[in-house]
């Protein structure tokens, strides 16, 4: 409570005269007085607001004024209470504070001694105030503790990484859920050796920490079985816990979940491999056929000579389209932004497409059918993307097409979907390639394929594109007879 | 080098790999049988014993170069000749595997084990290398 405000007083005295006095002096001097004319209002008055100080006569018809006192007590325990009393009942003004008045007044007095007390009293109730604030503030801040260590717990229990602290004697002292799900343990039990519990390559570190006092934080993963589950990759990240004299007090152990990433790094390793092995096969091809073409004790006739360079250069083309088609997934895989999306009339792209494959249609005396709803129909999408989606489609339709057979492309709107068919009368797929159909390098070896090439990208490319505008790509495909392919574009692009 | 006429079967499903290989081997005076599967391999190499095989490790399956291998080594004439992988994948599989040594030959199954692109300089080497070594 600020010193600095006026203080509240209550004049509790059934004697007119006197309370008028009290008050005339007391508010000369800067105080807030109220009066109460008996016991009974008095009470009534002290114990509805908060005073700082309370002078109480101790004869009044009513109530006498201990009973008074006593009342006040019980609500405003740090209201100052003087008994007012006259020298004759001396003994009742001690008794008075005995019964737990601050002190007592006697009458007849002078505005001086009656000042003087009252700043007495009020450097006492300033004390109470405060110790009662420091024991607010101390059980407050306790209750804050308390509140931060139950939150702290919830917070690393609810932790998906495992956390685990052990002492110096490799003993546990904190473990959350997600720990012993990680470490395939049913429980650790607290204040007993543990590190034996552990799983071997996390439970050799440990030892290596306590046993060499090892003070470097060290990461590293392990592989752990657990039973029946499948196996869990770990990494365990072990951080030194120093004391203040820089000596071991235990290690804090992070564990954390990272068989995902191992899936993916296997994955990525694995295409990488392909994409090497695809890569290297015309590379070899290439080298194999300059080796002769570039060697004069080879001898070779021109028609051999012109077999080579033919399909060297023919090899080569192959290496690049790989190298674009690789460009593009990475591009596909990691920006999207770049993209401009417009209204595409798909009409003309799947004309342009067709009309990059002419040779090769006309090589095959293929027969195109196209057949579009009359309004025109447009798919909001990249152009670069779109044209490539229907380029590697159509390709495929010429390129696995049987001589002399036909390609058919249709497209309609329906049901907030433009749904677009490529179909060839080609080679069609077997029962168990259809499964592999979009996986990467994927690309069916039977009779028919033999004499050509492709990337085994091209599907891949077509499956992403298509996915990346919410749409789909579907197939329906005859062994020997030929196969669609049915494309779902949605009609209104999301985070294009 | 011997001048001796030998053959030898090779085994790629990369029909331009063959034909380059075929058209370096024959120019070295080798008489050479091709074959673009395991399947039509094993039954090249049963009819003609050839004096050497040198097989794809990639074709139909991933380790189907191994297969073969393996199956030519079971045979009487299979143990006599060398049988070489080729192969493109050694170098990003991170995995390092080599047949210099008796027991890296024992680990593969096979006399050696050579990178794409095949310098047939040194397929010729190691062939002649297997028959001195056998030889001494």
């Amino acid at each position: 409570m600020n010193s600095l405000e006026p203080k509240r007083v209550i004049v509790i005295d059934d004697e007119e005269a006197l309370r008028h006095a009290v008050k005339r002096i007391l508010e000369i001097e800067g105080f807030i007085v109220k009066v109460a004319v008996n016991g009974t209002e008095g009470i009534k008055l002290a114990t509805e607001e908060d005073y700082d100080l309370a002078i109480i006569d101790l004869k009044m018809p009513d109530i006498n004024g201990i009973d008074v006192l006593k009342e006040i007590r019980k609500s405003k325990p740090n209201t100052i209470c003087y008994i007012a009393t006259a020298f004759a009942s001396y003994d009742s003004a001690i008794e008075s504070t005995k019964l737990g008045a601050d002190g007592y007044i006697l009458k007849p007095f002078t505005p001086e001694e009656l000042i003087s007390q009252l700043y007495k009293g009020i450097e006492k109730r300033n004390i109470l105030l405060e110790t009662e604030r420091l024991r607010k503030e101390r059980e407050e801040s306790l209750l804050e503790v308390a509140f931060e260590r139950t939150r702290l717990k919830t917070i690393i229990n609810s932790l998906k990484d495992g956390v685990v602290v052990i002492n110096i004697h490799g003993e546990a002292v904190y473990f959350n859920t997600a720990a012993l799900m990680l470490m395939n343990l049913e429980y650790l039990p607290l204040g007993i050796p543990v590190v034996e519990h552990f799983p071997n390559e996390i439970a050799s570190l440990l030892n290596s920490h306590f046993l060499n006092g090892e003070n470097q934080e060290n990461t590293f993963s392990a592989e752990i079985n657990r039973n029946g589950e499948g196996k869990l990759f770990i990494e365990a990240t072990l951080s030194p816990i120093k004391q203040q004299n820089n000596t071991l007090a235990g290690v804090a152990v992070i564990l954390r979940n990272i068989t995902e990433y191992k899936r993916l790094e296997l994955a990525k390793s694995q295409f990488v491999s392909m994409v090497a092995h695809e890569l290297k096969a015309p590379i070899a091809a290439t080298i194999g056929f300059l080796e002769i073409l570039n060697n004069p004790e080879m001898k070779i006739d021109d028609a051999q000579r012109f077999d080579f360079q033919t399909r060297s250069h023919s090899r080569l083309k192959s290496l690049l389209s790989m190298v674009n088609d690789l460009l593009d997934i990475s591009r596909l895989e990691m920006n999207k932004s770049i993209r401009e999306i417009r209204e595409l009339p798909l009409n003309e792209i799947i004309s342009e497409a067709l009309l990059l494959c002419q040779a090769d249609i006309k090589k095959k005396n293929l027969k195109v059918k196209t057949n579009y709803s009359p309004h025109g129909i447009t798919v909001k999408a990249d152009l670069h993307e779109v044209s490539r989606l229907f380029l590697n489609l159509i390709n495929n339709a010429v390129k696995y097409n049987k001589d002399g057979g036909s390609i058919s492309v249709t497209a309609e709107e329906k049901n907030q979907f433009t749904v677009v068919k490529v179909s060839d009368t080609g080679i069609g797929l077997k029962p168990e390639e259809q499964a592999k159909l979009f996986v990467e390098y994927f690309r069916a070896k039977n009779e028919y394929t033999k004499q050509i090439h492709g990337t085994g990208l091209g599907l891949s490319i077509v499956k992403r594109i298509i996915e990346s505008y919410d749409g789909k790509i579907e197939f329906k495909s005859i062994y020997g007879e030929g196969t669609e392919f049915i494309l779902y574009f949605p009609a209104v692009v999301i985070g294009g | 080098m011997t001048q001796k006429v030998r053959s030898i079967l090779i085994i790629d499903d990369d029909t331009d790999i063959l034909l380059a290989l075929k058209t370096s081997l024959e120019l070295n005076n080798f008489k050479v049988f091709t074959a673009e599967n395991t399947k039509d391999g094993l039954k090249i190499f049963d009819a003609e014993k050839p004096d050497a095989v040198a097989t794809d490790l990639m074709m139909e399956e991933m380790d189907s170069g191994f297969t073969l291998t393996y199956h030519i080594k079971k045979t009487e004439h299979g143990k006599k000749i060398p049988v070489i992988l080729m192969t493109s994948a050694a170098s990003v599989t991170g995995f390092k595997f080599d047949a210099y040594t008796a027991e890296e030959r024992e680990w593969l199954k096979c006399d050696a084990l050579l990178n794409k692109p095949i310098s047939v300089e040194d397929l010729i080497q190691r062939i002649d290398l297997y028959y001195e070594e056998k030889n001494t």
